[in-house]
């Protein structure tokens, strides 16, 4: 089973944001779509989960599905501890006193596989900005979804924060393997997680190329000359292959 | 820790001397005023307050006052949060009860008040004039509080499926409390002025006001200040507890910003 995106497209108003996007999601397998800020690519999360509605183009194998989000920013309750941001996220998952039972269970799982469960107790402002992020991330996973969609979830953090984050997002991935749409204007992110890599042009956005990366996760690191031939690829496919893009 | 200490007794140092700045200041113009029946001195002040400390009428006055202030700010709580929860969340609402807000706000008290006494026995005009007075303080605050959510977690909330009620009770609540907590404070200070000043002129039996205004006829200076300190120290004393009581309330949603450090250092 997979899931499609055909010919979708999108205009606010006058503005024409997604001109023809098409692409190909396998289950269990996580999907980068680069592209440059502004170019509508949240705009694409929204369609999948359905918070908007696209002009045209279709959709198929969305139906039914659980969807589950990381936003850029955290987005936790500042008044409330690690653990209850988590409860409060699952809420609607509790029916009967069992539920709440597995809950607890479910919960203290992702925090210890987020490296949080020592800060259970502590509230967002006393959590670093990695660590909020990562407890974002757990929240997300937490979450029982089939799909998770991930906007910018790992940009605006310095370097070791990203690697740290994205170690625990793969730990958290391996253990139920939703299928994942990372949304992402860094080739990096899009090289050290991506099965696939689907790029987008300027606003408005077309797919300019699809990667697939035959690497498995373990073996891949952020300084790997194995991943140098997909970097190329995807610096071609956004155009930055001519001397004079630099002029 | 002296740090802590010294910014901790600083405060109150200079409060002290505020209210040692004050007395002096009225001690130097009622001795230069030199007639206590324009401006007593602060101990005739005080010995007035003694005087009437021993009668019982003064307390059953202080009771019945502090009943009508009870009232009076209940009523305003009920008012307020009903109207302003209806005005955060509809704006028609809003707009149809803009006017009317604004004109309670542009009126005056006391044509208020005067306004009430053909309407309503004694005893009601000042809570009737305190309510109107009041309420649109709550209301205020309530509407700024609704508005207050973040409606980025809102939007997260929802995406998750969150239970309205959960989003109510985890969110929206904790998110106007700091609003509704201070507008209910100020209510509660204009409650005890604006009963008060309906008490003065509405004459009801059993009130703080009606004590004030019979020593104003019987000329008796030092006993209106009597009653006014007892007004100002009773308004400032539930005010107090109504602040520790927000505290005791917020403490649940927003922990003190050092806590952390506070815990590491022991």
């Amino acid at each position: 089973m997979s899931a499609h995106v055909k010919n979708l497209k999108k205009n606010f108003g006058s503005l024409n944001v997604l001109q023809d996007i098409s692409f190909e999601l396998e289950d269990a397998s996580i999907t980068a779509i680069l592209g440059p800020s502004g170019c509508g690519k949240t705009t694409i999360l929204n369609i999948l989960s359905g918070i908007t509605g696209a002009d045209s183009g279709a959709l198929a194998g969305f139906e039914g599905k659980r969807f589950s989000y990381c936003f850029q920013e955290p987005r936790l309750l500042g008044w409330l501890s690690a653990e209850d941001n988590l409860r409060f996220a699952l809420s609607s998952l509790l029916r009967s006193r069992r539920d709440s039972q597995d809950m607890g269970q479910r919960i203290e799982r992702f925090l210890r596989e987020s490296g949080l469960f020592e800060f259970k107790g502590y509230r967002p402002n006393q959590l670093s900005g990695g660590m909020q992020k990562r407890l974002a991330l757990a929240r997300a996973f937490a979450f029982p979804s089939d799909m998770l969609l991930l906007d910018e979830a790992f940009s605006a953090v310095d370097l070791r924060q990203k690697i740290e984050l994205m170690r625990a997002f793969l730990r958290l991935w391996i253990d139920e393997k939703p299928t994942v749409i990372i949304v992402t204007h860094d080739i990096h992110d899009a090289l050290f997680l991506a099965d696939r890599v689907v790029v987008l042009s300027q606003r408005p956005a077309r797919v300019e190329g699809m990667l697939d990366i035959d690497l498995p996760h373990e073996k891949r690191t952020f300084a790997s000359s194995e991943l140098s031939k997909y970097e190329m690829e995807l610096y071609r496919l956004l155009g930055f292959d001519h001397p004079d893009s630099f002029a | 820790m002296p740090r802590s200490n010294s910014t901790k007794l600083h405060p109150l140092l200079w409060r002290l001397l505020g209210v040692a700045v004050f007395l002096a200041v009225w001690q130097v113009a009622a001795t230069l005023v030199q007639s206590s029946l324009i401006l007593p001195q602060p101990w005739e002040a005080v010995s007035a307050l003694v005087h009437l400390l021993a009668k019982a009428a003064f307390w059953l006055s202080v009771a019945g006052t502090f009943l009508r202030v009870l009232e009076a700010f209940f009523l305003s709580l009920c008012v307020g949060l009903a109207s302003g929860a209806l005005s955060g969340f509809r704006p028609q609402v809003k707009a149809f009860m803009n006017p009317f807000i604004t004109g309670v706000r542009a009126t005056p008290v006391l044509a208020l008040i005067l306004l009430a006494m053909f309407w309503f026995p004694s005893t009601q005009v000042p809570v009737f004039s305190a309510v109107l007075m009041a309420f649109p303080v709550i209301y205020t605050s309530t509407e700024a509080g609704i508005h207050a959510t973040d409606q980025k977690l809102v939007q997260m909330s929802n995406l998750f499926h969150v239970p309205k009620s959960t989003i109510f009770w985890r969110l929206r609540l904790p998110s106007a409390l700091p609003y509704l907590l201070s507008g209910a404070k100020n209510a509660l200070g204009l409650s005890w002025k604006v009963i008060v000043a309906g008490e003065v002129l509405a004459q009801p039996r059993m009130a703080l006001g009606t004590g004030m205004q019979d020593a104003r006829l019987t000329l008796e200076t030092p006993t209106v200040f009597a009653w006014a300190i007892t007004t100002i120290l009773l308004c400032g004393l539930s005010e107090y507890f109504f602040g520790i009581l927000a505290r005791r309330l917020s403490i649940q949603f927003q922990p003190p910003q050092d806590e952390s450090k506070e815990r590491g250092g022991q």
